[in-house]
């Protein structure tokens, strides 16, 4: 595990566990953080990964650093907006617009977001519990 | 009007035979030069995350086999791993020695169809038929095996489901002594072939930095020169206790990632020759019967595997809660890849996009999920 004592100094709202990071709304001052190369040097941002709770939409950032072999996850709750960190890893534009599709957060900072499987057209995302297939070009699923 | 006269955009795709899948570009050329590139990806989205919402973890597992069809015991090995954890169960190491033979033996068959298909996209024809003639035994043996050429449904939450017949074992024995002289051939024709090096020398660099900021992982990361490979770094299941050696090439072209995947087929079989010398010898049972995957009813909980597909790394996150999963989140290798051709490929000509493709080893079921 990390040192997270230099984290906790400079951003004081962290909570740290045993086996993630919660932060509250500052992720991607704490990646590109945790990316510097003086600190632990988390190169890579393997996945993005969304969850709904109903109450709130939960993101994960998966980093793996190459160099320390290591794992760390970056745990934040959202409701309607995120952060983009696709400054930082460019691998996230698919992440991001994965999730504006299936949970339908905006990602303030993406310029480019799109859905990215379901036409533009489509009604509702797809992943959110609360979502029910409306959509009249899948009507042959009522008969 | 003159920038409007000076490009032309055009479609490669979905339907384009080297698109592996389908896969839609969209090109701006300036004559024969690629100025943009835009993946645009979802015409085999199958909702393969939402599914798992409605089914139990028993009526998911043979789903799983099909977001990556060409390595299906790969995410079959990654969906059980999780509920393992999850559940807490010891797999026996028999099993486990039959989940490494079955994934290295699948990594050559997958291996050896992006060998095919490359050579075909460069307009090389025979070596799709060597190619194929080979990879046709491996599935043969699965089909024996599992009763399926491509999605086995083989893997079952703590261990396999039956143990593989002594008369299998023989026929893997033999395979393993041929393929070798195989790949020689293929070497022979192709690696020092003057036109498939003028067709993939230096074309496609793709820099150490560029390929950790898009996330690449698998032979395309190992091609850039970086040694990562999840069975050594992070060993899963018993590679820890096996020999073998990882390729890495450090001149990052599409070239070093047709070496570094020709010494993976290598590699490979050294761990299957180390497999079938344990399973031979071994009585162990082949699976832990604790868990009753009909009746399963695994406690809350969440976990994340991490697996090393042909393609990269292959990570399924599932949320556990009740009957059915919560969530469960796929990352697959060529995801990410995709999103980096259009870095790759500009400024390059049109007659090189579909050799650059090719070597990046992208499937497109395993993107659109």
């Amino acid at each position: 595990m990390i040192n997270t004592d230099l984290l906790k100094e400079y951003f004081p709202d962290v909570v740290v566990n045993e086996d993630y990071i919660f932060v509250s709304n500052n992720v991607f001052e704490i990646l590109s953080f945790l990316k510097s190369k003086n600190y632990v040097d988390f190169d890579i941002l393997s996945q993005i990964i969304a969850t709904d709770y109903s109450e709130f939409v939960q993101l994960t950032y998966s980093l793996y650093s190459t160099v320390n072999n290591e794992f760390l996850y970056i745990i934040t709750n959202v409701n309607t907006e995120a952060t983009s960190v696709v400054k930082l890893y460019k691998s996230a534009y698919f992440d991001e617009c994965e999730i504006y599709d299936m949970f339908g957060i905006k990602f303030i900072g993406n310029d480019k977001l799109k859905r990215l499987y379901m036409p533009e057209s489509w009604k509702g995302h797809p992943l959110l519990k609360s979502y029910s297939n409306t959509d009249e070009r899948l009507v042959w699923n009522n008969d | 009007m003159t920038n409007l006269l000076k490009t032309m955009e055009i479609n490669l795709g979905p339907q384009h035979p080297s698109t592996h899948g389908v896969l839609r570009l969209v090109l701006e050329l300036d004559g024969e030069v690629i100025k943009s590139c835009t993946p645009i990806v979802g015409y085999l989205h199958r909702g393969i995350e939402k599914m798992a919402e409605s089914r139990s973890y028993l009526q998911y597992l043979p789903i799983v086999d099909r977001i990556d069809y060409l390595g299906g015991f790969f995410n079959s090995y990654a969906f059980c791993d999780c509920i393992e954890h999850i559940a807490n169960v010891e797999v026996p190491e028999k099993a486990q020695y039959i989940r490494v033979l079955c994934m290295e033996l699948n990594r050559i068959a997958s291996h050896l169809l992006w060998l095919g298909t490359f050579m075909l996209d460069l307009g090389a024809s025979s070596p799709l038929f060597y190619c194929f003639r080979d990879r046709e035994r491996i599935l043969h043996i699965f089909e024996e095996l599992t009763g399926q050429r491509m999605m086995y449904n083989y893997f079952t939450f703590g261990g396999v489901r039956w143990n593989i017949p002594d008369a299998i074992l023989d026929s893997i024995s033999v395979f393993v002594a041929d393929l070798p002289n195989c790949i020689k051939d293929y070497e022979n024709i192709i690696t020092n072939n003057p036109i498939f090096i003028s067709r993939c020398k230096n074309k496609g660099v793709l820099s150490k930095k560029t390929a950790l900021q898009y996330s690449i992982t698998g032979p395309n990361l190992r091609a850039s020169g970086v040694a990562l490979d999840f069975r050594k770094s992070n060993p899963y299941l018993v590679y820890d206790k096996l020999n073998f050696d990882i390729a890495i090439n450090s001149e990052c072209d599409a070239l070093a990632r047709y070496k570094v995947r020709i010494s993976e087929l290598y590699s490979s079989l050294e761990i299957v020759r180390q497999c079938l010398d344990y399973i031979r010898q071994s009585n162990d049972e082949v699976i832990n019967k604790t868990l009753k995957p009909v009746i399963l009813n695994i406690p809350d909980g969440e976990y994340t595997s991490s697996v090393e597909a042909p393609r990269g790394l292959t990570s399924c996150t599932v949320k556990a809660g009740g009957k059915n999963p919560y969530r469960v989140k796929w990352r697959t290798g060529s995801y990410y890849a995709v999103q980096l051709l259009p870095e790759l490929i500009n400024n390059s000509e049109i007659a090189d996009v579909m050799a650059i493709f090719g070597s990046l080893d992208v499937i497109l079921p395993e993107v659109d999920k």
